[in-house]
């Protein structure tokens, strides 16, 4: 595939066809209990794409510029897990400060995201692959994309599911992971459309 | 007294309050490796090795813990029993530790150990958390090994590697795929919830 | 809150954090120190069992010694390309007997790296063993599985996929059901790898 079109090609293949929650099943906890509603859902997507973003950069300049020298590539989950938890609670004080309805609308969702196994994730993922600097930032804003649909996707049907009559056994969670297991089918159907590699 | 709340700190997790099935809790990492039996083994015994020591060793300093970076002390404990799991993966078992991947890392994450650590540890004597963090491991790990088991042998027609199933089997390639994951728990979250639960509830009654 | 005083609420967490941080580190470095030499030992056994089942020579699985006499008397590393050798001579009585490189390409979720041995005149295959892969369990992944590997031995490309279970002729590879993507994967890695092996002993100063 052609260099300078790869990045671009792992955007879309992280929103589609490897979709990190659809494929990977990262990022279940949250998703299974804030898609009960289509509002929350948008607050949390949001929060998850940008920090999934930033962070997936954040931690391949950590990664690559100061673990790899040093050889201390071994300690990389503990780095990357403190640098997401880091991020998201200076994330949580500029918006405190900046924005009081920003603050009211994603605020409650950023605690969340640190133990949100989507955005670790990312990062493994993107030292496994080895992708570039600007590999990294397209695969961790494709990955947050793609789980923002995901929820989006999951909380619409939702609402309409509250009218319908379900197993006693299969309320909630059991019905949440049925039409999850559907959507990552209709997913699937995304493969073949790009090639990563 | 003491005795009811040790033993009762073991069957909860075990039981009406399992971790998966009851707060559906921490299926995230440990999901992805369950279409093959020896995976999903050897994933589980990490969790459970990560979540029992996390637990008592967060009970053992609990009262020295600063409130203001508690969350950070305790993710930096169970990061530091996931990196021992992983390194020790990779010297006795590299090829397990290969298939495995990213996700022995992202035990880390997983919401069951910090969740044990919140609730629990903190408020506990040490050797009642580390009985609580055992009996949460094998409580997620069981569910999980049976979705395994379920997801190997349709999918593929073996276990453990072995072929089981003779050649009249059709594979149903869709069990090892990513939706059939979602299907087996849901499957087995149903039983659970629509037949054994209830069953034991009103045997109490 | 003031009456807590700076040091309970500035100073103690940071030096309790600094504490954990650094006990913590110590612990899993002693770990990881004590287990390096384990792990690199693994590696190069790895590695040194992919050469030779790529090569087609026998030998005893779970007995590194045997492994290492086995290698040092049928295989030459040649030159160096990040930080492993760059390709392998295969040795039968003192003599270069072919010739076995690592080859890689894009797979369905991940990069393949295979090593893939040859015969003298590079155009026989006398097998290959997969280091790297990330294909789906099951499926994808069966390429690491002996049939699949076994299929490559005496063979001569550029091949093409036929149905699994039914490749015959030097050209033919299996394909594996379920995994198209793979499939075509393997072929393509496996029809280049005659060229990226010549390209790379030609680098190195080797001729055949």
């Amino acid at each position: 595939m052609n260099g300078s079109l790869y990045p671009v090609a792992i955007l879309f293949a992280a929103i589609f066809t490897n979709n990190i929650l659809l494929t990977n099943y990262l990022g279940m906890c949250s998703f299974l209990s804030v898609s009960r509603e289509l509002k929350t859902s948008v607050g949390l997507g949001v929060a998850v794409t940008f920090v999934m973003a930033t962070t997936s950069v954040l931690n391949w300049l950590v990664y690559n510029k100061i673990l790899v020298p040093l050889e201390l590539e071994y300690l990389r989950f503990i780095v990357f897990i403190i640098v997401i938890a880091a991020f998201v609670q200076i994330v949580e004080m500029v918006i405190e400060r900046v924005s009081e309805t920003l603050y009211a609308a994603l605020g409650i969702f950023l605690p969340l995201i640190t133990v949100n196994c989507a955005i670790l994730g990312v990062s493994l993922f993107m030292v496994i692959r080895e992708y570039s600097f600007i590999e990294s930032f397209t695969f961790g804003l494709g990955s947050g994309i793609g789980w923002f649909l995901a929820i989006l996707a999951m909380a619409g049907i939702r609402q309409k599911l509250k009218k319908a009559r379900l197993p006693k056994g299969l309320e909630g969670a059991g019905i949440t992971l049925v039409i999850t297991g559907m959507m990552a089918m209709a997913f699937m159907g995304f493969s073949g459309m790009i090639n990563i590699g | 007294m003491v005795k009811g709340k040790l033993k009762k700190t073991f069957t909860d997790p075990l039981g009406k309050n399992n971790p998966v099935f009851a707060q559906i809790l921490g299926i995230c990492s440990t999901l992805a490796v369950t279409n093959k039996l020896e995976n999903t083994v050897v994933m589980t015994l990490g969790v459970v090795f990560t979540t029992t020591l996390s637990s008592f060793v967060i009970s053992l300093i609990r009262k020295w813990i600063p409130s203001r970076v508690r969350m950070m002390a305790e993710t930096l404990i169970i990061a530091s029993f996931v990196i021992i799991v992983d390194i020790t993966l990779r010297a006795y078992m590299p090829d397990i530790w290969k298939q495995l991947g990213p996700y022995v890392g992202l035990i880390i994450t997983n919401c069951i150990i910090m969740g044990r650590a919140e609730a629990f540890a903190l408020n506990n004597t040490p050797g009642l958390s580390l009985i609580d963090g055992l009996a949460s491991g094998i409580g997620y790990s069981y569910v999980l090994i049976i979705v395994a088991i379920f997801r190997e042998l349709l999918g593929t027609g073996s276990l453990w590697g072995i072929k089981i199933l003779g050649s009249w089997w059709t594979n149903w390639s869709i069990m090892i795929m990513p939706p059939g994951a979602f299907f087996m728990l849901a499957i087995f979250i149903w039983i659970v919830k629509g037949a054994i639960i209830p069953e034991k509830e009103e045997a109490k009654k | 809150m003031k009456k807590e005083g700076t040091f309970a609420l500035r100073i103690y967490p940071v030096l309790f954090m600094a504490l954990l941080t650094v006990l913590f580190i110590t612990v899993v470095s002693g770990i990881y120190l004590s287990t390096k030499d384990l792990v690199e030992m693994n590696e190069t056994l790895s590695r040194k069992k992919a050469v030779l089942y790529a090569a087609g020579i026998d030998f005893p699985d779970g007995n590194p010694e045997g492994i290492q006499e086995i290698y040092t008397n049928r295989v030459r590393e040649i030159g160096t390309a990040d930080g492993r050798p760059a390709y392998f001579e295969i040795l039968t009585d003192g003599s270069v007997s072919g010739y076995a490189a690592y080859v890689s390409g894009a797979g369905l979720w991940g990069q393949i790296v295979a090593i893939f041995g040859f015969g003298k005149d590079l155009k026989q295959f006398t097998g290959v063993e997969f280091i790297e892969q990330n294909e789906t369990p099951g499926l994808g992944a069966r390429i690491t599985e002996p049939w699949f590997k076994e299929q490559f031995r005496g063979k001569t490309g550029p091949f093409t996929l036929v149905d699994e279970g039914t490749a015959t002729g030097p050209g033919q590879l299996d394909a594996i059901t379920g995994a198209t993507r793979t499939s075509t994967a393997i072929l393509r890695i496996s029809n280049k790898a005659p060229e990226v092996a010549e390209e790379v002993i030609a680098s190195n100063g080797g001729e055949h």
